[in-house]
């Protein structure tokens, strides 16, 4: 690796801290490393997939500060002073989030390799935008690819998802 | 049929996945997260050249590089092993040994501490190529004078056929395999009232499973562990034996999650590089490949199809010729059994008198075919499905009757010596016809844009030729189910219907059955996770093992209770004698002195061989997808906009309808992808010019058509427990033609070249301007 090419002064390594899953982390990695690399590898959040490793495919979405993020097409470095969210901070206490749940009722996984993007995808859609109309929900879950269920399902598991949130909301 | 049919409790509901937990928290293992301590990684060097010799390859540098431990090219391959693998036929160096035959042929592996070291060493790889003359396509391979890619027929097989089947390895240059399929008379066409003679095209798509091809390995001495993203874990260890010198039993290989295969991991991938380094380095080693990397190792085949049909005039078909030629790429793989299904299901689910078809296996310097979802059926159900509705419309007849006046009834034998048709297909004709609105469809003759209305019937036997399978359902004494077979769970939630089956029959609920991970040491064999045939096949090896192990369990109460074993029932665990519910742990305990014992049964199913059936045992059940398409082609643009698309197929019985229904909707989705826009697109020099995840397109939520329907039929005919059929690649068949036929209907242009893009639709429309006498 050629230190000069280095956005962050020549350095072959960098220290970041950052929060995953609302609990504080510091480490030292090299400056090349991807988020997705992190993640995975340094941090054990292999619910983190690679599946196209150019930022297409979404398997490796994490939330960053809220936002969906193709992990795989950001260095670790970028994720200095963040808040992370994997999809192994999403379930509290052995409960699966209303996404999650779901995704498990409407079936909207098969291989499931590209689950955890979805379901964080899903997650930031309905903060967005918590009641979305059919045409919003198929622009958001279009930034991600699932090969095996066309889709169907998954749509009907966001609106299963928005419909179940916002009861607990008026709850 | 089974007597318990009336009173299902697991069976047919939509249970939650087993694996659902794990998925949905990203717990779930595959096989990119399996770490070893010590593991290396393993990177090839791939040739950028589509054909060329090899003059020499200079690796001194390469190993000498910081982190590598291992180098190997074609000179350095081991004496004792056998470098080849394949199917049929074994041509696929694991490096190559004396020339590339495409862009993506691996030249030389290395494996390194890291995959960043490996990517390093390969860069000082010095290669001098002498370039060959490229064949990239099928004409340019058969043409005369085009350079062979293999000198010499590679060492491979013809399986034993039946009656009417036969094949021949490389009949001539750049011919690896050739399938032939003939009944009847060639007179037949002499009666025949019209002859036609079309030509199709079918385009190819990469699978895009979105977990890579990755294996682990671990060689240590003689013994071999094995960790792959793999479809058919028994042949893979077969095969690794064969290659290895190794015994099989030294061999052991495990398959975690799979995300997504569609056909393409099944024999060997990156598992003889891994393996291979890692028994020259004494490490283990993760060989896993990018998606680009993905692009140029397995494929689904295009193909020229070229059909003469004859007909009466009233549209009762009478006699077909089939010549299907194949693009198989530069190696075999999966091409012989690929040509055997696109050639002998080229009649499609009709009446014929004659048929003989020929599908030859095109070597051409792009990369490897292999199975893909639909295995052939995809190809012949696109030619003979659009020809079917030409010539309906050429004879004036609406193409729904000219169907309906040909297609198979239940029960009829597909060709002498099969079995018989196990579905009405008249029934799920009119259910897709019905619910598109097909028999009320107008035609808006103003405008630019036009609507239609297609229809079509794909069609492929399904369960795989000759597929044996092995179950195991073991009871302990605390009622407790273990369910055992080598079905992988590679998405399609085979395991979790599999434990519906025995949880069914063992009357128990479904979370008392675990279903065992996969490993090749204790698993019963199985063929592979493959041609729908988890159901049908296994689920007829697990039904056995279950009904087997159920009556151990009751025979041994019945003489323990000193009662009549008719007089006895399994409930939740226990044996139940009329009200009275006795556990078996107690029972075990008077008669073993303990508890340590467990009931155990296995269970085989394979359809019986038979050399009348053409390819040696009948067709276990017949996978029909059912499709309607309704199209608005805009004539100014040639753009084709899917208004409608109902797919629908026959699962004889559900086992759980919302996994079904998932599948369905999966394999209708990539029809429609292949139908309108996804394709993999070569040069005539052999460069994939969409090698990469950016400009390869795959269907997006927003390509779903606005109403979009799936419908499952339960009709009930299935040889699989319970009445139930293989699922899951039915519905891809009929959609690129039923768009096609609905494109016809709208515009009265015929195209026969997949995908069908606006430049295909436009040209057809400016070389045959509409023409609404076409529209019966």
């Amino acid at each position: 690796m050629s230190d000069t090419a280095s956005p962050i002064g020549g350095q072959s390594e960098c220290a970041l801290r950052l929060t995953l899953n609302g609990t504080e982390r510091s480490l030292t990695v090299p400056v090349e490393r991807t988020a997705a690399d992190l993640l995975r590898d340094d941090l054990r959040q292999t619910g983190v997939r690679i599946g196209c490793s150019r930022g297409v495919c979404g398997a490796c979405v994490a939330l960053v500060d809220g936002v969906p993020a193709a992990t795989c097409a950001m260095f670790a470095f970028q994720l200095d002073g963040c808040a992370v969210q994997t999809i192994e901070g999403l379930a509290k206490s052995g409960q699966l989030h209303p996404v999650q749940q779901a995704f498990v009722d409407q079936g909207a996984f098969q291989c499931g390799y590209c689950t955890s993007g979805m379901v964080l995808l899903t997650k930031a859609l309905l903060e967005q935008h918590p009641q979305p109309d059919r045409a919003t929900i198929c622009e958001w879950i279009s930034s991600n690819v699932c090969r095996c269920t066309g889709y169907a399902q998954i749509i009907a598991a966001v609106e299963q998802a928005a419909a179940r949130l916002a009861a607990e909301e008026t709850a | 049929m089974t007597a318990e049919q009336p009173v299902l409790q697991v069976v047919g509901t939509s249970a939650p996945r087993k694996d659902a937990l794990e998925k949905v928290t990203g717990r779930a293992v595959y096989s990119t997260d399996i770490v070893l301590p010590g593991m290396l990684h393993a990177k090839v060097l791939r040739s950028a050249r589509a054909h060329a010799r090899i003059v020499s390859i200079d690796t001194a540098a390469a190993r000498r590089a910081p982190g590598v431990h291992a180098v190997v090219a074609g000179a350095d391959l081991p004496a004792h092993i056998v470098p080849f693998y394949g199917y049929f036929i074994k041509d696929q160096p694991i490096v190559a040994l004396d020339k590339v035959r495409y862009v993506g042929d691996i030249v030389c592996a290395v494996a390194a501490e890291t995959e960043a070291a490996a990517i390093a060493a390969l860069r000082l790889v010095r290669v001098d190529y002498a370039d060959l003359p490229v064949a990239a396509n099928i004409e340019r391979a058969l043409a005369h004078d085009a350079c062979a890619l293999f000198d010499d027929a590679p060492m491979g097989v013809v399986p034993a056929y039946g009656d009417g089947a036969s094949a021949q390895l490389r009949p001539r240059k750049n011919v690896c395999y050739q399938f032939n399929y003939r009944t009847g008379d060639t007179a037949a066409f002499a009666r025949c009232d019209h002859v036609f003679e079309d030509e199709f095209r079918f385009s190819r798509m990469t699978h895009y499973h979105l977990e890579p091809f990755v294996s682990v390995a671990d060689v240590r001495g003689d013994s071999m562990q094995v960790w792959a993203s793999c479809q058919n874990p028994f042949p893979l260890r077969k095969e690794l034996a064969r290659m290895f010198k190794v015994p099989e039993n030294r061999i052991t290989v495990q398959v975690p999650f799979v995300g997504g295969g569609f056909g393409a991991k099944n024999n060997v991938k990156t598992e003889a590089v891994s393996v291979l380094l890692s028994m020259l380095t004494g490490r283990p080693v993760r060989f896993c490949l990018t998606m680009e990397e993905g692009f140029l190792t397995n494929t689904q085949h295009a193909a020229i199809l070229r059909l003469k049909t004859g007909v009466m005039a009233d549209g009762r078909l009478v006699a077909r010729h089939s010549e299907i030629l194949l693009d198989a790429g530069a190696y075999s793989d999966g091409s012989p059994l690929v040509a055997e299904k696109a050639g002998y299901r080229i009649p499609g689910p009709y009446r014929w008198e004659h048929i003989d078809t020929a599908c030859l296996c095109v070597m051409t310097n792009t990369a490897p075919a292999g199975p893909f979802r639909g295995f052939g059926g995809t190809q012949s159900s696109w030619a003979s499905e659009s020809q079917i509705d030409m010539i309906a419309r050429r004879l004036g007849i609406d193409p729904f009757d000219m169907r309906k006046r040909n297609l198979l009834k239940l029960g009829e034998p597909f060709v002498p010596g099969e079995s018989g048709i196990d579905s009405d297909l008249q029934e799920g004709l009119d259910l897709v016809c019905k619910e598109i609105g097909y028999h009320e469809r107008q035609h808006d003759t103003s405008g630019t844009l036009r609507r239609g209305m297609g229809i079509s019937i794909g069609f492929k036997d399904g369960g795989g030729v000759n597929k044996p399978a092995q179950a195991r359902v073991k009871v302990s004494t605390s009622g407790d189910v273990f369910l055992q077979c080598g079905t992988v769970e590679i998405g399609q939630g085979a395991r979790t219907a599999l434990a519906q089956i025995t949880a069914e029959i063992l009357a128990v609920p479904l979370d008392k059955v675990s279903c065992a991970p996969i490993n090749t040491d204790y698993l019963p064999f199985d063929q592979g996770t493959n041609a729908s045939s988890g159901i049908a096949v296994m689920g007829q090896a697990v039904e056995r093992a279950a009904r087997g192990v159920r009556e151990q369990v009751l025979a041994f109460a019945a003489g323990q209770l000193g009662v009549d074993v008719s007089a006895l029932r399994l409930g939740n665990g226990v044996v139940l004698h009329g009200e009275k519910a006795h556990p078996l742990a107690p029972m075990v305990m008077r008669h073993y002195g303990g508890t340590g014992f467990e009931f155990s049964a296995d269970g085989f199913f394979k359809a019986t061989s038979d050399h009348h059936a053409p390819l040696e045992a009948p067709c276990v059940f017949w996978e029909i997808g059912w499709g309607a398409a309704e199209v608005e082609v805009d004539t100014a643009t040639g753009q084709v906009k899917v208004v409608k698309l109902v797919a629908s197929g026959d699962a004889g019985r559900a086992i759980n309808p919302i996994m079904l229904k998932g599948q369905e909707d999966g394999a209708a989705i990539m029809g429609l992808s292949q139908a309108l826009f996804e394709h993999m697109i070569y040069d005539d020099q052999g460069h994939l010019l969409n090698a990469d995840p950016l400009t390869y397109r795959v269907p997006l939520a927003e390509d779903l058509p606005h109403a979009f329907v799936t419908i499952t039929q339960e009709q009930g005919h299935g040889p699989g427990p319970f009445g139930s059929e293989g699922a899951g690649e039915g519905t891809i068949l009929p959609i690129a033609s039923a768009v096609a036929n609905a494109v016809h209907d709208a515009v009265g242009v015929r195209i026969t070249c997949l995908p069908i893009t606006p430049v295909r639709v436009l040209e057809a429309l400016i070389n045959q301007p509409i023409n609404q006498e076409s529209v019966p």
